[in-house]
C-alpha cells in the first residue's frame, strides 16, 4: 500500500498546513508530526478551568467531536446517529480520563488539524461546513488511512475507533440500530430450522 | 455453605494447593470420601456475581464494559514486540493485566502482571489468582481425549504414550459429565468420544451450512460441547440451568453458574459435607518434607495480605496450582533429600511443557444472510466445533498430530465488521445489514511435548511475595509451523466448500501461551527415570504427594484440557482415598 500512496495528499497537506497557520494565526506547524509537548502546551488547547473535574475538551472541541462522530455514523431513516447517541460525551470521558498523554495530545492536535484542513478547503470551520463538505474532509483522511506517520491520519483512526465503540455500546446503537435480540432470558435458543442449501 | 475455621494445630488428611478445576475436583472427591481437607488458594474470594454482572448493558457501565482508563491489558502486539517481564514501559498505568483482562468484568479475576513477572522467552501466561482460578472465565469447551491421544506414540512414534487408556478414564469422564453438566450432540467419532450430554442448542444457519458443506470431505462440525448445564443439576443448589441469555462471550463468566466454575460446581458442595476447610490469600511457597521419611508433611504458606508465614500439616499433599505454578512449587521445594526440587529425581519437572498453538483463522460471510432481519444468534453456550481430521487414518507428509477449529457465527451485541474501511451512511448501513451474516473459526493444534521446552526458576527475579519467578525456555517447533500452514489452507478450503465469501484469513501464529492450555510439566509415566508421576498422578519419589492438574499430561492432544484434568483428578483421588484408607501413603 505504501507504494501506492497518493503523492497529492502530502503535497496538499503542506499547502493547507501553511495556509492554516495563517488562518489560525498560530505558529507554523512542524512537519511531519507535531510533538506531544507542543500540542499539550499550546495555550489554546489547554483545558479551561483549574478543577480536575473540568472537561478535557473545550466546548468548541466538544462540538467539533459531535459533528465528526455524526459524520462517521450519521442519523438515517433507520435510527439516530452518533450525536444522538452522545458519542462525544463518551469520547470526553475516555480521552479526558486517559493516563496516556500522547493519546490526549493526539486528540487535541487532531481536532486542530481537521479544522485547519476544513479552513484550507472551504474557508470554513468543520462545524460550519455543510454535510457534503464535512464528508469531503474525512474522505481525504479515509482514503489515505495507511499513512499512519501523519498525525491527522492517526487521529482519524482514533476518532473512528471511539465513535464505533461509543455508538454500538449505546442504547441507540444496540437497540434502535442493530435491534439486538439477546441479553434476555429465553426458554430455548431458536437456531436454524431451515435446511440450509446443500452446496454442490 | 458453612465455612469452617482453619485449624493449623491439626494434621489434615489432605492439603490441596489451588482451587481451580483440579483443586476443586480434588476437594470434592476427597471430602466425599470423608477425608478432612484443607484447601489453600493463593488469591482472594471475590464477590464473583458482582464482578461478572453477566446481564449488564454496556451503556450502564461507566466504561462501557471496558477497563478503567488507569488500567491496561497487554495486546498481542505488545506480547510480540516486547520481551518478558512485560511490565516494563507501562509505568503510567495503575494496573497492568494479561490479554484476557481487557474488560471491567474480568479485571479483578486475573493477576496484575507487575506482581507476577516472568523471564526468558515470550509467553502470554494468563493467571487468575482467586477462588476458582481460571474456571471463572474459561471458554467452556469440554472435550474428551481418545486413544488417538493417550496412545499417540504407538500411532506415530513420537514422544511417550500415556500410562492409561481411554477405557481407564471413560468412567470418570462419565462422572464429571453427570456431576457438572455438559451440553452437546453425539457424533460417534473415534477420535472425539461422546459425553453424556444434556439438551443441546441448535446450530444457526451459517453453522449448518458449514456442517453440510464439509460433510462430503468427511469432516465434522458439531455443536460446541460446553461445560454448561442446560437441564440443570438437581444435586447442586448453587448453579442454575442455562437460560440462553446470550452475550456469554462478551463477559467470559456466567453469574448464574450454568457454566461450570469450580467454586459453585465443586467447592461449595464440598463445604456442605462439613469436611472442607478453605483458606484464601494463602500463597504456598514450599511443600514440607519430613527429614526422616522423605515424605510430604505439609506446606509453608504466606498470607498474601499480611505477609505472615504459616505452616499447615497433612497426611497427603495434593498440588493443583495449575501446570506452571505446580512445577514452580515443586522446584521451590528443595531440601536435603530432594536437592533438585520435590518429586524431581528424574529431572523432568518443568520439562515436556506443551500446550495448543493458535492463530490461523478465517473470517467469512454467508451472503444469503445479508440484510435478513436480526436474529438472536448468541443465546447459546457456544458456537460450533470442527473436529480433528488430520493424521487419523492418513498421514500428513509434513506434520504429525492434529488440530480442531472453534468458531461461531451470527449477530452479537457488539457487531462484527466495524473495521471495514470508510465511514458515513454506507458504513453504518453495511454494519447493520451484514451483522448476522458473518462466520469465523480459529484453530487449536497440538504442540508436541519436548524435553527442551521447559521452565525453571529465575536465579534473580522474584515476585511480589519474594518468591523466585519462572523463567521460560519455550518455543514452537517445525511441526507446529507446518501444522499452522495446513490450518490456514484447510480453513480456507472448507469455507470455500461451504460457499462462504472469505473476507479475511490469517496464518499468523499467536504468542506462545495464548491458548491458556499449559500442560506437561510433571508428566505421568511408568518409568520413574523419564516421568514425574505414575498413572494416578502420584509422585514416583514421594508417595503421599500428588499433582492433579494439567502438569501430569503426557501430550497435549488438540482437545481442550479442562474436562480431562477433572476426570483424571477424580480417578487419582479415588485411588488416593483408597490407598490412604489402607495405610499405604
Amino acid at each position: 500500500m505504501a507504494k501506492n500512496e497518493p503523492p497529492d495528499f502530502r503535497q496538499d497537506r503542506r499547502s493547507w498546513l501553511k495556509t492554516s497557520a495563517t488562518v489560525l494565526g498560530s505558529a507554523l506547524l512542524p512537519l511531519p508530526a507535531v510533538s506531544a509537548e507542543t500540542a499539550s502546551l499550546s495555550p489554546d488547547t489547554r483545558p479551561t478551568g483549574a478543577e480536575s473535574a473540568s472537561p478535557f475538551f473545550t466546548p468548541a472541541e466538544h462540538s467539533l467531536i459531535e459533528e465528526l462522530s455524526e459524520t462517521i455514523i450519521p442519523a438515517d431513516s433507520h435510527s439516530g446517529g452518533a450525536k444522538a447517541a452522545k458519542v462525544a460525551d463518551y469520547v470526553e470521558q475516555v480521552v479526558g480520563a486517559s493516563v496516556d498523554e500522547q493519546r490526549k495530545a493526539l486528540w487535541k492536535e487532531g481536532l486542530r488539524l481537521i479544522d485547519a484542513m476544513s479552513q484550507h478547503r472551504t474557508g470554513k470551520s468543520f462545524v460550519d461546513s455543510s454535510p457534503e463538505e464535512r464528508i469531503a474532509v474525512l474522505t481525504i483522511l479515509s482514503d489515505n488511512e495507511d499513512l499512519t506517520d501523519l498525525p491527522e491520519i492517526r487521529f482519524f483512526h482514533a476518532l473512528k475507533h471511539l465513535t464505533v465503540r461509543g455508538y454500538y455500546t449505546s442504547k441507540i446503537g444496540i437497540h434502535d440500530e442493530l435491534e439486538y435480540k439477546g441479553n434476555k432470558v429465553l426458554m430455548e435458543f431458536v437456531g436454524c430450522d431451515e435446511p440450509a442449501k446443500e452446496s454442490s | 455453605m458453612a465455612e469452617s475455621e482453619v485449624d493449623l494445630s491439626k494434621t489434615y488428611d489432605a492439603i490441596v494447593v489451588g482451587s481451580g478445576a483440579a483443586g476443586g475436583m480434588a476437594a470434592h472427591v476427597l471430602t466425599s470420601h470423608g477425608l478432612q481437607v484443607l484447601l489453600l488458594e493463593a488469591g482472594k474470594k471475590l464477590p464473583i456475581e458482582k464482578e461478572l454482572r453477566s446481564m449488564e448493558w454496556p451503556y450502564d457501565n461507566p466504561n462501557r464494559g471496558g477497563l478503567p482508563p488507569d488500567s491496561h491489558s497487554l495486546t498481542l502486539n505488545e506480547y510480540t514486540v516486547r520481551n518478558p517481564p512485560y511490565s516494563a514501559g507501562f509505568e503510567k498505568y495503575k494496573h497492568l493485566y494479561n490479554y484476557v483482562g481487557n474488560t471491567d468484568y474480568v479485571k479483578n479475576i486475573v493477576v496484575d502482571e507487575r506482581d507476577h513477572p516472568t523471564t526468558g522467552t515470550n509467553y502470554a501466561w494468563v493467571r487468575a489468582r482467586c477462588l476458582g482460578g481460571k474456571t471463572n472465565i474459561w471458554g467452556r469447551l469440554a472435550l474428551r481425549l481418545s486413544d488417538y491421544d493417550f496412545k499417540a506414540k504407538s500411532h506415530d512414534g513420537y514422544g511417550e504414550d500415556w500410562p492409561i487408556s481411554y477405557s481407564d478414564i471413560a468412567p470418570y469422564y462419565d462422572k464429571v459429565d453427570l456431576y457438572l453438566g455438559i451440553t452437546g450432540v453425539r457424533e460417534n467419532l473415534p477420535n472425539l468420544p461422546d459425553s453424556l450430554f444434556q439438551r443441546p442448542s441448535k446450530l444457526n444457519c451459517a453453522e449448518l451450512q458449514l456442517k453440510q458443506g464439509i460433510r462430503k470431505m468427511g469432516r465434522t462440525v458439531t455443536q460446541y460441547r460446553a461445560g454448561v448445564t442446560t437441564d440443570g443439576l438437581k444435586h447442586n443448589k448453587y448453579r442454575s440451568r442455562c437460560f440462553s441469555r446470550g452475550a456469554c462471550e462478551r463477559k467470559g463468566g456466567c453469574d448464574i453458574h450454568a457454566a461450570f466454575d469450580s467454586p459453585t460446581g465443586l467447592i461449595y458442595p464440598a463445604m456442605d459435607t462439613g469436611n472442607l476447610t478453605l483458606r484464601t490469600n494463602a500463597v504456598v511457597r514450599e511443600v514440607l518434607v519430613d527429614s526422616q521419611t522423605g515424605k510430604a508433611s505439609g506446606v509453608h504458606f504466606l498470607d498474601s495480605e499480611t505477609m505472615k508465614d504459616y505452616t499447615a500439616r497433612a497426611k497427603v499433599v495434593i498440588v493443583a496450582a495449575s501446570t506452571l505454578e505446580s512445577a514452580r512449587l515443586l522446584l521451590l521445594s528443595k531440601s536435603r533429600l530432594h536437592p533438585n526440587g520435590l518429586a524431581n529425581s528424574s529431572g523432568h519437572v518443568g520439562h515436556n511443557f506443551c500446550e495448543h498453538i493458535m492463530g490461523p483463522r478465517v473470517f467469512g460471510q454467508m451472503k444469503e444472510m445479508v440484510g435478513k432481519p436480526p436474529t438472536l444468534d448468541d443465546g447459546k453456550p457456544g458456537g460450533y466445533y470442527l473436529t480433528r481430521f488430520r493424521n487419523l487414518t492418513e498421514r500428513h507428509p509434513k506434520f504429525i498430530r492434529g488440530y480442531g477449529f472453534e468458531g461461531g457465527s451470527g449477530s452479537r451485541m457488539f457487531p462484527e465488521g466495524t473495521d471495514a474501511k470508510g465511514f458515513g451512511a454506507s458504513f453504518k448501513e453495511e454494519i447493520r445489514k451484514n451483522q448476522g451474516s458473518y462466520i469465523s473459526m480459529g484453530a487449536f493444534g497440538e504442540v508436541l511435548a519436548r524435553y527442551e521446552n521447559y521452565v525453571d526458576l529465575d536465579p534473580q527475579v522474584k515476585d511480589k511475595w519474594g518468591m523466585p519467578v519462572l523463567r521460560f525456555h519455550y518455543r514452537f517447533g517445525e511441526n507446529e509451523k507446518h501444522m499452522a500452514e495446513d490450518m490456514l489452507q484447510t480453513a480456507q478450503e472448507m469455507f470455500e466448500a461451504s460457499s462462504f465469501k472469505i473476507l479475511e484469513s490469517s496464518g499468523k501464529i499467536l504468542t506462545e501461551g495464548w491458548s491458556i492450555h499449559e500442560m506437561g510439566t510433571a508428566r505421568m509415566g511408568n518409568d520413574p527415570k523419564t516421568s514425574v508421576l505414575n498413572q494416578f498422578q502420584q509422585s514416583h519419589d514421594v508417595k503421599n504427594l500428588f499433582v492433579v492438574d494439567g502438569a501430569g499430561f503426557v501430550s497435549a492432544s488438540c482437545h481442550n484440557p479442562t474436562w480431562t484434568i477433572m476426570a483424571l483428578c477424580w480417578r487419582s483421588c479415588d485411588y488416593l482415598a483408597d490407598q490412604l484408607g489402607k495405610g499405604n501413603l
